[in-house]
């Protein structure tokens, strides 16, 4: 009588260890399934990050160059040398081939989604009069606004 | 459970952040930029930059700084003061409040602020890709009831569960882990774009108290800013008696080339602001090209720097404590990245400032880790501890070859085939090291053990594989194992990494003081080893070419060979590279005689041979794809 309540206590105490060792079990390979999720996860986003930080920084590396452009075409105005002309329509073309593109902006409307309204002059109402500088579309994304001066009556 | 975000909304720009896999990281915006400009155009419901692009077409509606009035009275000193300085329409709303009148239609603070936070709830979902509905907004110390209650009802306008309401000051604290510090008194310097603050902190069982703030309402970045153009339109008209400040376009040239020459002076000495073309006058075009240097840009400033002195003292003297109570400095807001202002807190509070957190996100990254908290991200996440030395073992010359680098995230495992150095040398001995310093001595010995029975063999021939491998409790095990014979032994340590912070911290530091000391060391045993080498295979070569090679040639490589070995241990590494140099071209004539005696026959093998280690040398010496990476002392 003794021998079997010490038995099933022993059975039960059995019982309980497999139970906990089972939630247990659970619980680990829910984390390791969770973990290798996550690892997965973070593969797909790594490479999604790449191809940005690549766009990120062709933009970046453009937009840095973009000041050298505006001084040869500032240049431009007060020069009159064919080499000089050569040498930017070229520029042009290579950076259209990269997918750079002029902001359209004298004599349109002011787009606040392009353009940076720089001053106001008498004119045409919420026409650009004139370009402080040009802005660029990078594959159609903003690259720099074109910072303009608006007509006001 | 939905992410909660934390949101820094600043008077001139704002940011979010939220907890991802343990640490909180910044969300771009939109226009994939960190920060938003706090600019709204009401009625048109345009936030952020394309508000601030069409701001001067568009000034009477266009609102910006309107933290300034969240909260506040419309009869409120401060409000009366910048009524008249704002283009747009300040007015007196419901309540006795001050609101903003745009194209006809009053709107009250709350409902601007809450177009920013609509913005930027927009655009986190769409970084996240799921819905945002919580949010914890940071506002400042000084915000009283009514104003943080005006930002708290301008989060639920824009859709959001307002978890709380943190202080900017202790959401900086909580982004540099401040908050696990017991009993410690924080000095937040929080310098921006357009206002300064500074607040005194108590914390004690992580809650943070407000003991005192203090600061200037109108001093910031722009500031600076303003000091360098004035000093460049000054410049530039004592050299080419030209004003350009009636020139718009001129003006807006020499602005962005200043806040440009500002940032440079952060990180360098000296910068060039060079504008071609700025303008033209009878004579031809004009161009600006000024050297600023950072002392100069410090003195243009100082009185700015000194200005935010005082605030500091004021501070001081309301909690009650001396400097020499203040425990930790943080700063935030973009102008502490100038080293004078950094260096002008350092030496007010005799304290390095914590500062190694992006200033303009810190206060949102805060704010993040606090969403995290709430809602049990930070408790949930998985430490997995990092190596905090370098593990390697020794190899020829008692170089510490690394194997395992510092900071790498265990468990973790990484295998290199290694050599023996000498001819029919049967047994090699591990000796496994802990440390950055590039001698073996100078780091610290975890065990030894020996691997033997490697089959008789040319130096260079038998390759020994050693493994190394910690399991997440930090127990390195550590395998040598002799490819051609299978044969391996291996070492267990225990809490090879069980070193505390401090020993740590103090082996770091050390290499880094020696480090150049160790680089020069390494270099000559490199130098040492490739001269050694060379001597083999020329010995080598020589015998395999037996008297296919004239005496002469034999002679000169004789001689080298005994060159080099003698001041092997005493020459400088310039010398013997230089030895090892006139060797290497002296063995190329045993080449060229091997040619010249021409014929397929007596291209021997050995010739090949030897032409194979050479070349399989070069690939170890450039790309290290070769399995003879290094080889063990003997």
């Amino acid at each position: 009588m003794k021998e079997d309540k010490s038995m099933k206590k022993s059975k039960d105490g059995t019982d309980m260890q497999i139970k906990e060792l089972e939630t247990k079990i659970v619980s680990l390979e829910n984390s390791w399934k969770r973990a290798v999720a996550d690892y997965k996860n973070l593969e797909k986003r790594t490479a999604e990050e790449k191809t940005n930080y690549m766009h990120f920084t062709k933009s970046q590396v453009i937009k840095e160059f973009l000041p050298f452009f505006d001084n040869l075409e500032r240049l431009e105005d007060h020069t009159n040398d064919e080499g000089l002309k050569l040498v930017i329509k070229d520029l042009k073309n290579t950076l259209k081939n990269m997918g750079v593109e002029e902001v359209d902006a004298l004599g349109k409307d002011f787009d606040h989604n392009t353009m940076e309204a720089m001053e106001l002059k008498k004119g045409e109402k919420n026409k650009v009069l004139e370009i402080y500088q040009k802005g660029y579309l990078l594959n159609g994304n903003l690259l720099r606004p074109a910072k303009v001066v608006v007509g006001q009556e | 459970m939905s992410k909660i975000i934390g949101i820094d909304l600043g008077t001139t720009n704002s940011c979010m952040s939220v907890m991802e896999g343990g640490s909180a990281k910044v969300i771009p915006n939109a226009e994939g930029a960190n920060t938003t400009p706090s600019i709204v155009v009401p009625d048109q419901n345009i936030v952020g930059i394309p508000a601030k692009r069409q701001q001067v077409v568009n000034p009477k509606n266009t609102v910006f700084s309107i933290k300034r009035l969240v909260g506040r009275r419309y009869d409120d000193p401060d409000i009366q003061k910048i009524k008249d300085s704002y283009p747009y329409e300040i007015v007196e709303g419901k309540n006795g409040l001050a609101c903003v009148e745009v194209e006809g239609k009053v709107y009250t603070p709350q409902e601007i602020s809450a177009k920013i936070l609509s913005k930027m709830k927009a655009d986190a979902e769409a970084f996240l890709g799921e819905k945002v509905t919580k949010a914890i907004i940071t506002v400042p110390a000084y915000f009283n009831d009514s104003q943080r209650t005006a930002t708290k009802e301008a989060g639920q306008i824009a859709g959001f569960e307002v978890d709380r309401i943190i202080n900017e000051p202790t959401a900086s604290s909580l982004a540099y882990g401040l908050d696990k510090k017991k009993n410690e008194k924080i000095v937040v310097y929080d310098l921006g774009g357009g206002t300064f603050d500074v607040s005194i902190l108590e914390i004690g069982d992580g809650v943070f108290e407000v003991k005192a703030t203090n600061g200037d309402t109108y001093l910031g970045g722009d500031d600076f800013d303003q000091k360098v153009i004035d000093w460049l339109l000054e410049e530039f008209k004592k050299e080419n008696g030209v004003d350009i400040s009636k020139d718009r376009q001129a003006m807006q040239r020499l602005k962005d080339a200043a806040e440009k020459a500002k940032i440079e002076l952060s990180s360098t000495m000296e910068t060039e602001i060079n504008i071609p073309f700025i303008t033209a006058d009878s004579s031809g075009p004009k161009h600006l090209n000024i050297k600023l240097t950072r002392a100069k840009l410090e003195q243009l400033v100082d009185d700015l720097i000194q200005r935010t002195k005082l605030p500091m003292e004021n501070a001081l003297k309301d909690s009650g404590l001396k400097k020499e109570d203040i425990d930790e400095v943080v700063l935030v807001g973009g102008m502490t990245r100038m080293p004078k202002v950094t260096q002008t807190v350092k030496e007010f509070f005799g304290k390095e400032p914590n500062k190694s957190i992006n200033p303009d996100e810190v206060v949102a990254l805060g704010a993040g880790i606090q969403g995290g908290v709430l809602s049990g991200d930070v408790k949930d996440v998985l430490l997995l501890d990092v190596t905090p030395l370098t593990l390697g073992i020794e190899t020829l010359g008692a170089v510490s070859t690394p194997l395992i680098n510092r900071n790498t995230t265990i468990p973790t495992q990484k295998s290199q085939v290694f050599s023996t150095a000498a001819d029919n040398q049967t047994s090699v001995e591990i000796n496994v090291l802990q440390g950055e310093r590039e001698m073996a001595a100078d780091n610290k010995s975890l065990g030894r053990f020996m691997l033997d029975g490697i089959a008789p063999a040319p130096r260079g021939l038998p390759q020994i594989e050693v493994t190394f491998d910690i399991d997440a409790s930090g127990i390195l095990n550590v395998t040598a194992k002799d490819k051609a014979t299978g044969k391996e032994q291996r070492i267990t340590i225990q809490g090879g990494t069980g070193l505390s912070k401090e020993e740590v911290e103090k082996m770091v530091k050390e290499s880094e003081m020696h480090a150049d000391e160790d680089k020069k060391k390494k270099e000559e045993v490199e130098a040492r080893n490739l001269a050694d080498g060379l001597c083999y295979t020329a010995e080598k070569s020589l015998k395999d070419a037996g008297d296919k090679v004239p005496e002469d040639v034999k002679k000169d490589i004789e001689e080298k060979v005994k060159n080099i070995r003698d001041g092997l241990q005493t020459d400088s590494s310039d010398v013997l590279k230089q030895k090892t140099q006139e060797l290497s071209s002296s063995l190329q004539k045993i080449g060229e005689h091997l040619y010249k005696q021409g014929g397929p026959e007596s291209t021997s093998s050995s010739t090949e041979n030897k032409e194979g280690s050479e070349n399989q040398k070069k690939d170890s010496e450039e790309d290290k794809n070769d399995p003879v990476e290094g080889e063990i002392v003997e």
